[in-house]
């Protein structure tokens, strides 16, 4: 198995009915890539994946995989497999033919397919549950058994849309590492669909935010949390402070930002002029207890015990009921804060963002609310 | 608690309503008397179920039976099955074509079309039977048990077409999509997964169509000419002006027996199928 490169070129994808579930998207995913597009449910990134498998033509665009033009070519003519949220295993089918599925639809002889079929369950540790069917099986095998169906047909590309989500937690991250592992050993090119960032964080080489269609930023998980190069971005991926404000100076790489807490320092990695409404964005983790940069004084609300770090969630401003919410993750070496206490916060000038106003993270992990 | 007991005794009221003269009409099957009566008991005898098998020379000696052809009867009843014989595969193979399409294929002219394909199940049997009769008339084909087939085929398709539609609207549509996904064409996906799918539901329908095409009485009436089936035989043999032998009433016990025998089956069927 070798995969082979990815290319969406100008794909646009307009339904019957007029809906734009996809804007206009250029996107290079490499040969052997774990690629993961994250973003929330209705953005557009199922029907993406469904434009590479071949389930959903595009209205404008092509899809190229390994250089070759996939138009006119239908989901069975495509060197892709998909994985579906539902796996879709073959309720009838024992669990050896469901592997075997694929070969015999490629018409390989049935003792040779079966033979493969073997070799692709022991490769998912199953073996020994060949003749079972899949209703017998638990959901991390079923799961492992949709794994070896779509490898079976020796793709040059795997879909996998939210194929975790039924799972519990537990079984979730176990079945994370198994996929990475799976990945690197047949150097398939993997497209991974999820709205779960601990998945996309964890797993992928590089990883696409997407968001009302359109494919916000591309880069490592790393560059992803942060570098967000936009508010949606920044919201939607891990917990962020944000506090609105306007641009009043400018400086190589750094903006001052006036907000309703006071005027701070930050990063500008987008490069906005003066007066530009913006907002401000600074991990919990780097909020620190007595700082003197980038001051905010505010009154301790909540402690909430993570086990291996504690997070501080705090109310910032004078006006009562009007206050900015603000948290603050520390570790956890001992120590009990008092609620109510009043403290100094401040943040490093380095460790936080002036990104442009926009849409942000609807459900995400912003601390607005308590 | 006086609406518990309204509803209660309303229940049994209909029940009765219902199975009292099925009841009636198996006990007089069992009385030596005709016309059959469960008032004026003359004694027990299998006699009428007997008819069928019984020897030439018993029969010549009944009274009643005599009257009776039998060698007629069993002809009309070996026409049933030669018309079930098509009438059932080309209805399943229609009714499962119809739900194909309009489950699978989604068009705005499904609403029409779904009307089209049941209207012939909502339509006056007889003017189904009038009209295949007319219309093959027309081409040339006498009437018998050629447009006996096709005046019911016209009809017993909506079964199928309902109960298959029932099932496929429960498959997930990601099972065909896998399907194709791992490289099999459409014929593949059809055989390999959609109809090992629709096993269950096919069994059902072919039974139900066979009960409907052999109990079929004014389509076929219509449109058999000089032809007979079974039920038009019975129809025949109930306009008797001496009131009907008991013999009827021993086939409408053995039909409740094969009906209940099915409904059994598929009820089984059914909860096994659950429990996997």
């Amino acid at each position: 198995m070798r995969g082979q490169d990815v290319v969406l070129d100008g794909v646009e994808i307009t339904y019957p009915n007029g809906f734009r579930a996809v804007e206009r998207t250029d996107l290079t995913i490499a040969a052997g890539e774990f690629f993961s597009i994250l973003g929330p449910s209705g953005c557009g990134k199922t029907t993406l994946l469904r434009a590479v498998s071949g389930f959903v033509t595009p209205s404008s665009g092509r899809v190229l995989i390994g250089g070759a033009d996939q138009a006119g070519k239908g989901p069975n003519a495509r060197p892709t497999a998909l994985i579906f949220q539902n796996l879709a295993l073959f309720p009838l089918m024992s669990v050896r033919d469901n592997v075997a599925f694929g070969l015999e639809a490629r018409g390989v002889a049935r003792r040779e397919r079966h033979a493969r079929a073997e070799e692709l369950l022991a490769l998912v540790a199953l073996a020994d549950q060949a003749d079972k069917k899949p209703t017998e099986l638990s959901g991390g095998q079923r799961q492992r058994v949709a794994i070896a169906r779509a490898l079976a047909v020796e793709p040059a590309v795997l879909l996998l849309d939210e194929p975790l989500s039924a799972l519990d937690l537990k079984l979730r991250s176990h079945m994370r590492a198994e996929l990475r592992a799976i990945q690197k050993q047949t150097g398939v090119t993997f497209i991974y669909i999820t709205h779960d960032q601990g998945e996309a964080l964890t797993m992928s080489d590089r990883v696409a935010v997407m968001n009302k269609g359109r494919i916000e930023q591309v880069g490592t998980g790393d560059a992803i949390y942060s570098a967000p190069e936009t508010a949606f971005a920044a919201t939607f991926v891990g917990e962020v402070n944000r506090i609105a404000g306007r641009v009043v100076a400018v400086e190589p790489e750094y903006a001052r930002v006036e907000t309703p807490l006071g005027v701070f320092r930050a990063r500008n990695p987008r490069g906005l002029a003066v007066g530009a409404v913006a907002w401000l964005f600074v991990r919990p983790e780097a909020m620190q207890i007595g700082l003197d940069e980038n001051a905010i004084p505010a009154t301790l609300q909540r402690r909430d015990l993570e086990g291996p770090f504690v997070a501080l969630h705090f109310s910032a401003g004078t006006e009562a009921g009007m206050g900015q919410a603000l948290s603050l993750h520390r570790t956890n070496m001992g120590g009990i804060e008092v609620i109510g206490t009043e403290m100094r916060l401040g943040f490093r000038a380095a460790d936080a963002l002036v990104l442009p106003e926009g849409a942000l993270a609807e459900t995400g992990q912003e601390l607005a609310a308590q | 608690m006086t609406s518990d007991r309204l509803l209660t005794a309303f229940t049994w009221t209909f029940l009765a309503f219902m199975f009292a003269p099925l009841a009636l009409m198996i006990v007089a099957s069992f009385n030596d008397v005709s016309p059959p009566s469960v008032t004026d008991w003359r004694g027990f005898t299998f006699k009428w179920y007997e008819f069928f098998w019984m020897d030439e020379a018993r029969l010549r000696a009944d009274p009643v039976l005599r009257t009776l052809d039998r060698e007629r009867f069993y002809g009309c009843m070996g026409n049933s099955v030669q018309v079930a014989a098509v009438v059932v595969p080309l209805a399943l193979v229609l009714g499962l074509a119809g739900a194909v399409m309009l489950t699978r294929w989604q068009s705005r002219a499904n609403g029409l079309l779904w009307w089209v394909l049941l209207s012939p199940m909502l339509a006056p049997g007889v003017i189904l039977g009038l009209s295949a009769l007319v219309f093959w008339n027309r081409l040339g084909v006498d009437a018998g048990l050629f447009t006996i087939m096709m005046a019911q085929v016209t009809f017993v398709a909506g079964y199928p077409m309902l109960m298959l539609m029932a099932r496929l609207q429960r498959q997930p549509p990601e099972l065909e999509e896998a399907a194709l996904d791992l490289g099999a064409g459409p014929f593949r996906v059809f055989r390999r997964i959609t109809l090992p799918y629709l096993a269950p539901a096919l069994a059902s329908a072919a039974v139900i169509c066979a009960l409907a095409s052999v109990e079929n009485y004014n389509t076929t009436m219509f449109a058999k000419g000089g032809a007979c089936t079974f039920a038009t035989e019975i129809g025949a043999m109930a306009r008797n002006a001496n009131g009907h032998p008991p013999v009827i009433n021993a086939v409408g016990t053995i039909i409740i027996l094969v009906t209940v025998a099915f409904a059994l089956a598929g009820a089984l069927t059914r909860k096994r199928e659950a429990r996997v």
